[in-house]
């Protein structure tokens, strides 16, 4: 974990292990939570597999959807870890994501009141999409943080 | 999160450029009239004004007119935007996890 790049949760869920499974793996139960209402959510591909396709759609209206997500898992074992990144996409096209490119780990453990369930969110350098998107940012993103952070300084 | 994206989108956009980064500099010492500053760029005023435009509409800076005289200053809450995309993803995951939960519970108790 890098805490500059990288997030973590614990969540204790009180349901069974495989239900919570069962919600992310099931593209109809997905659908329900995986994007905040009133957005409807379209589950394009699901195939929770190592190198499988994962896609999902958005809509305000429920009739234009737009891109949502379109990554792949790198890593299933069943009713314990999904591992899925959009820094490749579902073609597995090395990608550079809107806003920055992520690697999400989802671990599944029992526990005696249901379910422990923990994310942990590895995000690459959004100044590293900044310079890829040749913005030009002729002395580098670098040299723009700092000169921003200079400035945060000498306002204090 | 498409909100922001398009902001902080903005934002990269507005400094993507070394005119418009000098003044970011420049300001970084205190306000400066669009004179004063004009006087260090390499182009004409009305070019110039361009740059102090997009700045403003992208809320890196506020311009205030007083007289004949109008004077620019530093947004500093914009610019803490472009350090706070951790906090939005926190916020993204940790709302995703309660719908989750919601999800799953509520299946719980109507089966």
């Amino acid at each position: 974990m890098n805490p500059d790049l990288d997030l973590s949760l614990d969540r204790l869920i009180r349901a069974p292990r495989t239900r919570v499974w069962d919600a992310w793996t099931d593209p109809a139960s997905l659908a329900q939570w995986w994007i905040p209402a009133p957005l409807h959510c379209r589950v394009e591909q699901l195939d929770v597999r190592a190198g499988g396709a994962f896609v999902t759609e958005m809509s305000e209206d429920g009739t234009a959807f737009s891109p949502h997500l379109d990554a792949c898992f790198v890593v299933v074992d069943e009713y314990e870890r999904l591992v899925f990144t959009n820094g490749l996409n579902s073609a597995w096209r090395p990608a550079n994501p809107d806003p920055v490119a992520m690697t999400a780990e989802i671990v599944f453990h029992d526990h005696p009141e249901g379910t422990e369930y923990r994310v942990v969110v590895r995000h690459a350098d959004p100044a590293a999409r900044a310079r890829h998107a040749d913005l030009g940012f002729a002395d580098g993103w670098g040299t723009v943080t700092a000169q921003l952070a200079q400035l945060a300084e000498q306002s204090v | 999160m498409a909100q922001y994206s398009t902001v902080l989108d903005g934002v990269f956009a507005a400094l993507a450029d070394p005119t418009r980064r000098a003044v970011v500099r420049r300001l970084g010492q205190g306000p400066a009239s669009v004179g004063d500053l004009a006087h260090d760029a390499p182009m004409t005023l009305p070019s110039f004004m361009k740059h102090v435009r997009v700045l403003e509409s992208h809320g890196l800076i506020r311009t205030v007119k007083s007289g004949r005289v109008r004077t620019c200053e530093l947004n500093r809450e914009q610019f803490a935007l472009v350090e706070d995309w951790l906090a939005e993803q926190r916020r993204v995951w940790a709302d995703r996890t309660g719908r989750l939960e919601h999800f799953v519970t509520r299946q719980e108790e109507t089966p």
